[in-house]
């Protein structure tokens, strides 16, 4: 007898709380994703079903609904988490039950954990990239600031050690503020950072407080032309937070923008307006989480079971094409073959993508000297 | 005037020994089952080069820099000299009992770290970071000790030397240090040296007087 019973998965993304507007986008990419597959038959005839629940940006929230899905809703595969400290809240849960964790976010790397596939950016595929591009343009002599967590903390190690790769190179300060921060107490910062005079800003500045450091750097008369901000975790879901014109010439480096001109990002982007209208901001995590759950579904028609020993070896090695280019999940260390991109923020608030990698760049999750001219982080110029 | 501020180092260096994981040379002595595998597996995505080795060999490679070994009660008649050389490689010990016949052979392993079974990738990169900086530091204590050692010794040796030579010179113990120093100059050896020589000398030319009751080697 053919099994027509809803395919059950957990969907745990913040709808409230500090990281609520990326989480809300991240929501959007995994719904949209399963409205895609059940139109077109769901998985071998049965129906994808979410049971989705808001963990309010809290870690302890996170791992109480994690043992809930997996004891009371019966589910095999959660996909959800954005900070590190959501994922590490959660891990210990999954490994427990022995269920699978689908991660779209990026984060600091060194880790690895046989129950959880990770599908956003490694170190090796979006910092190297960064520092390279914003070293060679603006110069060496960086000013870091980031959120008060483990993943600024590592992200800064990173940039600092392959800033001082350059000559005349020189980290200025490193300054960690609350996740809650506001224009305040950026506004200190920016003292500092007219007093330092830095080549640019590398920030890892997460959730709603990073509309608050543009607003700060505005307010302070900085010009972008000559001291930008470089990121890896202002997308256009933080840039839609502030107001037009804001992060107007600024860098993110992702593999991910909008902007993305395929015909599988437009085709994606049209069916999201279909779907959701205005409302979702679509952005490296929203494309993560989209297609994270394409491929989790592509696995499941050919185990034709989510139990992790089924499905996992379908998940591994598996590719799909993604809005981003043809992605690769990585049969040795779990992560995401990814394409590397550096975005300048237009006045559209939408990213003009200056660099591109023309191939996927493998995930290298537990590399600690990272080295600028790294032929793989190599990207072509599309704009100058 | 010139700006003689050091830059800050608000930033944190990374560590030597996080530096060298991708130049490790690893073997892991261990049977081919799932922890064998694990370790094997997670020692490769932090990019150490990995050897596996099983049934247990009794020598090891100059080349490997850490050893992980399951140490088991198979292993208790094996030759494991290796791990005691001066030279020896960080060791590891991967358990499966507590016992206290395991921990002993742990210990005469001179082991720097333990990982329990059943391997986790978790906590594997902490362990061999740990291990790996406690040996490099109990090598380079040991070293130091014998520097020392071997400078105490010299410093006995001078003292000596000087007695001889103020006993039969009469010379005063300034006069006896600078003849000693004048000939480590002129022989472009050290003090320790001649001061050595000189104790090994009057004790061969004691021999040769009447009172004799000690042979020289």
């Amino acid at each position: 007898m053919v099994d027509r019973d809803p395919v059950r998965v957990g969907v745990l993304f913040s709808a409230t709380g500090v990281t609520s507007t990326i989480g809300l986008s991240q929501l959007h990419g995994a719904l949209l994703a399963i409205d895609e597959i059940n139109e077109a038959g769901g998985i071998n005839g049965r129906e994808l079903v979410p049971v989705q629940y808001d963990p309010q940006s809290n870690p302890q929230r996170y791992a109480q609904l994690a043992e809930q899905l997996i004891v009371q809703d019966k589910v095999n595969v959660i996909f959800g988490c954005y900070m590190s400290s959501s994922r590490k809240a959660v891990i210990p849960v999954i490994e427990k039950w022995n269920r699978l964790l689908f991660y779209p976010t990026l984060y600091e790397g060194f880790e690895y954990s046989a129950n959880v596939i990770y599908t956003g950016a490694a170190p090796n595929q979006n910092s190297v990239q960064l520092a390279e591009f914003m070293t060679a343009n603006f110069g060496a002599r960086v000013y870091l600031i980031g959120s008060d967590y483990i993943y600024p903390y590592e992200s800064n190690r990173i940039m600092g050690e392959l800033v001082m790769q350059r000559q005349g190179s020189e980290k200025l300060a490193e300054r960690y503020v609350a996740l809650d921060a506001t224009e305040k107490d950026f506004a200190e910062i920016m003292v500092d950072v007219r007093n330092k005079r830095p080549d640019f800003i590398f920030s890892t500045v997460v959730g709603d407080s990073t509309a608050a450091l543009y607003r700060a750097y505005a307010d302070a008369g900085f010009d972008p032309k000559v001291l930008p901000i470089g990121s890896l975790t202002t997308s256009e879901a933080e840039i839609s937070q502030m107001e037009k014109g804001l992060a107007t010439g600024h860098y993110t480096s992702a593999p991910y923008f909008q902007s993305i001109d395929s015909a599988a990002n437009q085709r994606c982007l049209q069916s999201l307006r279909r779907r959701m209208g205005e409302s979702c901001v679509p952005n490296l995590c929203w494309e993560a989480s989209y297609f994270q759950m394409h491929i989790f579904a592509n696995a499941m028609r050919q185990s034709h079971s989510d139990e992790i020993a089924d499905l996992l070896p379908e998940v591994l090695g598996s590719e799909f094409d993604a809005p981003q280019g043809r992605v690769r999940i990585d049969p040795t260390n779990h992560h995401t073959c990814l394409y590397p991109r550096i975005g300048r923020v237009n006045a559209e608030s939408q990213f003009t993508i200056v660099r591109q990698a023309r191939r996927s760049v493998f995930p290298d999750p537990y590399l600690v000297t990272h080295s600028l001219g790294d032929w793989a982080a190599r990207l072509d110029t599309l704009e100058s | 005037m010139v700006d003689r501020v050091e830059p800050q180092r608000v930033v944190r260096a990374t560590p030597q020994q996080l530096k060298e994981l991708r130049t490790l040379t690893v073997a892991v002595i261990h049977p081919d089952d799932s922890d064998g595998r694990q370790l094997t597996q997670q020692l490769q995505r932090i990019g150490c080069k990995v050897q596996a080795f099983w049934p247990p060999v009794q020598s090891i490679g100059k080349e490997m820099d850490v050893v992980f070994l399951a140490v088991r009660p198979e292993i208790i008649n094996l030759n494991m000299d290796w791990a005691q050389a001066d030279d020896a490689p960080t060791v590891i010990a991967v358990v499966n009992y507590e016992n206290p016949t395991i921990v002993e052979l742990v210990l005469g392993l001179e082991a720097k770290a333990v990982l329990p079974s059943p391997v986790r990738s978790f906590g594997l990169l902490s362990t061999l970071v740990l291990a790996r900086e406690s040996h490099k530091v109990n090598r380079a204590l040991a070293r130091r000790l014998k520097k020392v050692e071997a400078k105490l010794l010299g410093v006995r040796h001078i003292a000596d030397a000087k007695a001889v030579l103020m006993k039969t010179h009469q010379v005063s113990e300034t006069e006896a240090y600078d003849v000693i120093r004048d000939q480590a100059m002129a022989k472009r050896t050290t003090t320790e040296e001649v001061a050595r020589a000189i104790v090994e000398a009057h004790e061969l030319l004691s021999l040769s007087l009447p009172s004799r009751h000690s042979r020289a080697e």
